[in-house]
């Protein structure tokens, strides 16, 4: 349609021009009109077409009506125009064009750099905003808007001191002030910014003056970085540091925990932390530490946590100790209701974190955050409160086992300087390392002389006793913990009977690294079973003895029995025969004899025993009176001679013998008795000597034969009654067995003593000793001088 | 009946104890030989086979039972009657354990010594 306009246009000029048989030149306006309209419309094929046509139109006349010269030629002259008209607007045109591309190319880049420009500022990971010199925000980044909390509207409608947090208004205000006065074009500073949740982001903020701009007035650049991540770091950095250093420093979980406990309230978000360990059972979570900041809502809580033992699996305590993972109550609001959730809204709770502490993968308890506001741990806290779990867990264990340590070490302490008993510690080689109070009190030396002198001499002893009891010496290894008994002097000279028991430590790997050796006086009780054992020994000999007494009562009534019954058998035998009659008289007369001897054997017999049971039982009396010993030894040898016995006597008489002090009677039994002896054991032919002399203040008196000798294994025992010797031709030789057992009796009681020297078939000397007088004591001195 | 020869070993050390036993027994019809102590008793009662023997226990050398247990291994059907004045209950027990055949007790009735040896001669 508006492609044709222009040709209709020319076509309705052309028809007027025609109709009025006008000149050319009067309807050029028209054509030329038209040409410059359709130019315009810069569309060259256009152009040219309306212009061939416009010229077509003005030339036609003329040429058809074959005109006049002039008029061709102002028909050409003005179709000629009519194209430098077209050609000059076409190139016009075109000019125009290509001017009109630039500018819209132009825009073009400028809308896309400044959208470039937005997205970076955008997309920067710091907030950047404009605000007039009144802090009047004009403008501001998206990482700016998440900073403040707000949109861009909200924005703008606000200032740089209203978005700040209360704190920081003030130095804010100086600040804007300088930089508006020009005495400042950059302020940097860390500063809250507050957000209309009423929370608080942590930014480091730059302001920088910007310089006139083109609406005329400065504006200031403000840069904003969200410092609540780094804080956080920082925090968690802070709280490991702090935490650790309660750890290296602390002697004790009790001590330490609530120190942990605190850092976690100084350094992180929580206004409560509790330890929850676990008992020795294993069955239950309990509070042992807390940690809060002073409030009595808080306290009041804590309170009602430690009443409130946990099973596992129960609450979040209880499933953080049962899955070993740190979990979270975001918000105590929405969490599963129990009364102790409950207890902690209403103390102002908002939010829990709890985590295990772990020692060598077992749960040892679970220390719990609690926070006034709903939060979510963040990845490195949770990471951090892992970590810190484990440390904690290695502490406590670490704690627990160096407070073992300690306690044992302070009781093996309390033990060695508190003990009753001696206890000194010795090294691997022998020394003396240490002696405890009662060891030195009880040896009475200072720890010196103990290390020098006494301990030496100790050990040597023990180390006898040892051998003697066949153990292993003090340094050869001590194990077994056995004991000895060594005698020691004290210092004060006191010799004590000490019992030794030794105990060696193995170091760690396993060498004896020391010897702990336990010392007891145990003097009384050694005196003690000493005795014991000496009063055993006398009850033993003792009873040994009354064996022997009722052996040799019995002995003696056998013995005595026989001797009586075979005397009787005579005495009865033949009295039965000269009772019955038809003897001839001499036979009666032998046969009384035999029945005398025997009767008077035993009438000897009879006396013998109670001499004997009277001297024994010390009732016989001594009718002492000055004797010639050498008289009686004369006696004695006349009466054997007479008994017509084949043996030879002699003499060796001390012719100056003093007179004794003694019972004649007595010492003629002594001799007659030693003398008779020596004959029945001697055989014919054999010699029997008696020799007196004196010695010192005693006549010294032998009777010596050259019998059949007593056996060595009888000799000890010839004094004891019925102890005749049996054997051999001995035998046959009769006697009560009493003789000896008297002569030693009349003996001892006058105070002399006798003994016998014998080889076996050689003879039997018998020797023995009555006191002289006094008199005759002197006599014997003078004598010898 | 009796056999006249029926001889009876007095063995023992006592004197008396010999007389009397060989006056008592000889009057009775018994011929009597004596020893003075175990080992004569031992040599007399194997040399001469008397038809039986009155032992003392206490004699010297070897006494009555050594001489009892001696003969008895050379002639066990020796008849060997114990006298001895060793008179305790147990005695008697001890004696008839090593192999008397019968004990007679010291002092003895005469009569006793009489029936003892005529017993053993009515059984020979």
């Amino acid at each position: 349609m508006r492609r044709a306009t222009p040709f209709a246009a020319l076509a309705a000029i052309f028809a007027v021009q025609a109709l009025a048989d006008a000149q050319p030149v009067v309807a050029f306006p028209l054509y030329l009109a038209v040409v410059l309209l359709v130019s315009l419309r810069q569309n060259r094929a256009e152009s040219i077409a309306v212009v061939a046509v416009a010229a077509m139109a003005v030339l036609f006349l003329p040429l058809a009506t074959a005109g006049q010269a002039s008029d061709i030629a102002a028909a050409v002259l003005l179709a000629a125009v009519l194209i430098g008209v077209a050609i000059t607007m076409s190139v016009l045109s075109t000019h125009s064009r290509e001017s009109a591309a630039e500018t819209q190319r132009r825009l073009t880049e400028l809308a896309a750099a400044e959208r470039r420009l937005r997205a970076t500022l955008d997309s920067a990971d710091q907030g950047l905003g404009l605000v007039d010199l009144h802090g009047r925000w004009m403008q501001a980044n998206e990482p700016l808007i998440a900073i403040l909390g707000r949109s861009n509207d909200d924005l703008v409608q606000t200032t740089l001191a209203e978005v700040t947090a209360a704190k920081d208004r003030a130095a804010l205000a100086a600040a804007l002030v300088l930089l508006r006065n020009g005495d400042l074009v950059r302020w940097e500073a860390e500063i809250s910014q507050a957000r209309p949740d009423g929370t608080e982001v942590p930014v480091g903020i730059l302001v920088v003056k910007l310089p006139n701009t083109a609406t005329g007035e400065p504006v200031l650049l403000v840069q904003e970085r969200d410092n609540s991540a780094r804080r956080r770091t920082d925090a968690l950095r802070d709280c490991a540091a702090a935490i650790r250093q309660v750890i290296v420093t602390s002697p004790s979980v009790e001590h330490g925990m609530p120190q942990i406990l605190g850092a976690f309230c100084n350094s992180l978000e929580p206004k409560l932390a509790l330890y929850w360990g676990v008992d020795s059972d294993r069955q239950t979570l309990r509070v042992r530490h807390s940690s809060t900041v002073s409030s009595a809502v808080l306290e009041g809580f804590v309170h009602a946590s430690r009443g409130h033992p946990t099973a596992s699996g129960v609450g979040l305590v209880g499933r953080v100790w049962q899955a070993g993972l740190l979990a979270a109550e975001e918000d105590l609001e929405r969490a599963a209701d129990d009364k102790r959730v409950a207890a902690a809204r209403s103390a102002g709770l908002r939010s829990a974190v709890a985590f295990p502490v772990v020692d060598t993968g077992e749960v040892i308890g679970v220390v719990e955050l609690l926070a006034e506001r709903v939060r979510n741990p963040q990845d490195d806290e949770v990471t951090m409160l892992a970590g810190i779990g484990v440390e904690i867990g290695q502490f406590t264990r670490r704690s627990e086992t160096s407070q073992a340590l300690r306690r044992s070490e302070a009781d093996h302490r309390a033990i060695f300087e508190r003990s009753p008993i001696g206890i000194a510690r010795i090294s691997a080689d022998g020394e003396l390392l240490e002696a405890n109070p009662s060891l030195l009190q009880m040896l009475e030396h200072d720890a010196e002389e103990m290390r020098t002198t006494v301990w030496p001499d100790l050990m040597r002893a023990y180390d006898q006793a040892a051998s003697r009891q066949r153990k292993a010496t003090f340094l050869a290894g001590i194990t077994d913990g056995s004991s000895v008994q060594v005698r020691a002097a004290t210092g004060a000279g006191n010799w004590l009977w000490l019992q030794l028991t030794a105990t060696s430590i193995p170091d760690s790997s396993g060498r004896p690294e020391h010897v702990l050796l336990m010392i007891e006086d145990v003097t009384t009780v050694r005196e003690t079973s000493d005795k014991l054992a000496e009063s055993l020994e006398a009850q033993r000999e003792a009873n040994a003895n009354l064996e022997k007494i009722d052996h040799t009562k019995s002995e003696f009534l056998s013995i005595v029995s026989h001797e009586f019954r075979t005397a009787l058998t005579g005495i009865q035998g033949f009295s039965e025969l000269i009772r019955d009659g038809g003897l001839e008289a001499d036979e009666v007369r032998a046969y009384g004899g035999y029945i005398f001897n025997d009767a008077d054997r035993v009438n000897r017999l009879i006396g013998d025993m109670l001499d004997l049971d009277r001297m024994e039982s010390g009732r016989m009396t001594m009718r002492t009176a000055d004797v010639d010993v050498n008289d009686i030894l004369m006696e004695a040898i006349a009466r054997a001679t007479s008994s017509a016995v084949a043996v030879e006597f002699k003499s060796d008489l001390d012719p100056r013998l003093p007179i004794v002090a003694g019972d004649r009677d007595r010492l003629i039994q002594v001799i007659s008795n030693l003398v008779n002896n020596a004959v029945k054991y001697s055989p014919e032919g054999g010699t029997v000597t008696l020799t007196s002399r004196a010695e010192g203040h005693f006549a010294l008196i032998s009777v010596t034969d050259t019998g059949i000798g007593i056996p060595a294994e009888d000799i000890g025992h010839v004094f004891e009654r019925f102890r005749r010797v049996r054997s051999g031709i001995a035998q046959s030789i009769p006697g009560t067995g009493l003789g000896l057992t008297i002569v030693k009796q009349i003996v001892e009681m006058h105070g002399g003593k006798i003994w016998v020297e014998s080889a076996l078939g050689h003879g039997s000397s018998f020797h023995f000793t009555v006191p002289l007088t006094p008199e005759g004591a002197s006599a014997v001195q003078l004598r010898h001088a | 009946m009796r056999t006249p020869t029926f001889r009876v070993l007095v063995a023992d050390d006592n004197e008396v104890a010999q007389r009397l036993c060989k006056r008592v027994l000889e009057k009775a019809g018994y011929p009597v030989l004596i020893a003075a102590d175990g080992l004569q008793a031992v040599d007399i009662a194997l040399r001469e086979r008397p038809e039986m023997i009155l032992m003392d226990v206490a004699m010297p050398g070897i006494d009555g039972l050594e001489a009892m247990r001696r003969i008895k291994t050379e002639i066990p059907a020796m008849p060997i009657v114990i006298a001895s004045a060793h008179s305790m209950s147990s005695d008697r027990e001890r004696f008839l354990a090593a192999g008397a055949d019968n004990v007679l007790s010291k002092p003895f009735r005469l009569a006793d010594l009489i029936s003892i040896v005529e017993q053993l001669a009515s059984v020979k």
